[in-house]
């Protein structure tokens, strides 16, 4: 058999590799994450300024970071009412070969809720980019102890992005997500939920929506759709850490039309093909 | 200077999918770790296509992303698993003989397999795959014709440009 042959054939094993069902949902997931990261850096780019009574809200978050450029505006969305949300730090830039995307929420009202919403972002942003600047710097001692050339170093290069979503509004209830992504090897997302009834001062809760019940009312919805997926065989048994009920801790946000979603950390209750994990409570 | 459309790279990178499912599965050798990799890597392409400079290259300028976070992936398990090491589990007979040249070429050292299957299981020129590693074209070529010296196989007849 001549030589090339023998390469003709191991390609064939190589092309014999089985393809996952699902690739084309990750790939389109990856599409859709790298649009989402596009528009953001583009978003950076335009600055618009109001007028002094929306910028009365400028604070340095005092971050590790020195930003090369920090606005304060009254941004997107302007929701009326008892509040607003406003982005008052914004970065875009790169350092030691980390590039830095980061919009932060903070939510301008009256009342001690969204102090300590706002407090609560903010610590855990500076403990999210603290630990990406660990993961950096213990990577590329790694990098270079198992071989890697300055060579093949340079040009590598991980995304930090922080970003917010308003999911629900209305004259004194929102519900928005901060996420938060290490984009470097393996694309994904921490999601923060925050829902805020500002009218009375305080989050709100899966019981406040749902009632006394709401455990049962949520377990009962989360197992049907767990069930009905496509994806149902990529769910954890309860037994091997899959799903088993709801508690206070669990994440939700508020979607717009008003119905609570639930939401499960990405790997935690299933294969971290499956997904995002989301449960509209309906 | 022109740019790739949006629609193009977005097409080229969901219509080519199984290709670099297979070349990130060569690397990884789990099918999870391998479709996280091409995950991040389209992300990151569609999120970086504006420093795309000539989108004549845009093919090998994917493959550069998707081969470095291959190779980032593995740095980050600590150690490169050798594919004996991981097809031998549980296997009584010897391989069949398109599988052991696979292997062979998987066990060569990560700079030498890496040229190999891009030239031979994706049809890259050597050109494209100077894009792709970030060397020299003269570089590509010694590290092809070294790896398949160790494999013992002879360029008569071979395409290689």
């Amino acid at each position: 058999m001549k030589q090339l042959d023998q390469i003709q054939q191991s390609r064939e094993a190589y092309e014999r590799i089985p393809i996952p069902d699902n690739l084309d949902e990750r790939v389109r997931e990856g599409v859709r994450q790298g649009r989402a990261a596009r528009a953001a850096r583009r978003r950076r780019r335009v600055q618009r300024w109001f007028g002094a009574a929306a910028c009365f809200a400028v604070l340095f978050m005092g971050l590790n970071l020195s930003p090369t450029v920090a606005h304060a505006a009254a941004g997107v969305p302007v929701l009326g009412g008892l509040f607003q949300v406003l982005t008052v730090v914004r970065y875009d830039r790169s350092e030691d070969g980390v590039n830095y995307t980061v919009d932060v929420p903070v939510v301008e009202a009256e009342g001690d809720t969204a102090a300590a919403v706002n407090a609560a972002i903010q610590t855990e942003m500076e403990r999210r980019l603290e630990q990406a600047r660990r993961d950096w710097a213990d990577y590329q001692e790694a990098f270079f102890a198992t071989g890697g050339t300055e060579e093949e170093w340079a040009g590598r290069e991980m995304d930090v992005i922080i970003d917010y979503a308003v999911k629900y509004q209305s004259e004194t209830q929102v519900s928005f997500v901060v996420t938060m992504a290490e984009c470097w090897v393996a694309a994904q997302e921490e999601w923060y939920c925050y829902n805020l009834d500002l009218a009375g001062d305080k989050t709100i809760t899966l019981r406040d929506l749902l009632g006394e019940n709401w455990a049962d009312i949520c377990n009962e919805a989360i197992r049907r759709q767990i069930g009905e997926s496509r994806d149902s065989a990529l769910f954890f048994a309860p037994a091997e850490g899959g799903f088993t009920t709801v508690d206070e801790n669990t994440a939700f946000y508020i979607r717009a039309d008003g119905v609570p979603v639930v939401v499960f950390p990405r790997g935690s209750i299933a294969a971290r093909a499956a997904g995002a994990l989301e449960f509209p409570l309906v | 200077m022109p740019t790739i459309t949006d629609n193009a790279l977005e097409t080229f990178l969901v219509d080519h999918q199984d290709r670099f499912y297979r070349l990130a599965y060569s690397y990884l050798r789990h099918p999870e770790d391998a479709m996280d990799a091409v995950q991040t890597a389209v992300c990151r392409a569609i999120e970086r296509q504006d420093r795309l400079r000539n989108p004549a290259f845009f093919r090998s300028w994917f493959y550069r992303i998707l081969v470095n976070v291959c190779l980032d992936a593995l740095r980050r398990r600590g150690r490169f698993v050798p594919l004996t090491e991981l097809m031998d589990i549980g296997r009584e007979d010897p391989p069949p003989a398109d599988e052991l040249l696979f292997r062979q070429i998987d066990a060569l050292p990560q700079e030498v397999s890496t040229v190999i299957k891009l030239r031979f299981f994706e049809d890259l020129s050597l050109k494209e795959i100077s894009v792709v590693t970030g060397c020299n074209i003269n570089t590509v070529k010694s590290r092809l014709y070294s790896g398949l010296k160790k494999l013992k196989l002879s360029l008569e007849g071979a395409d290689l440009v």
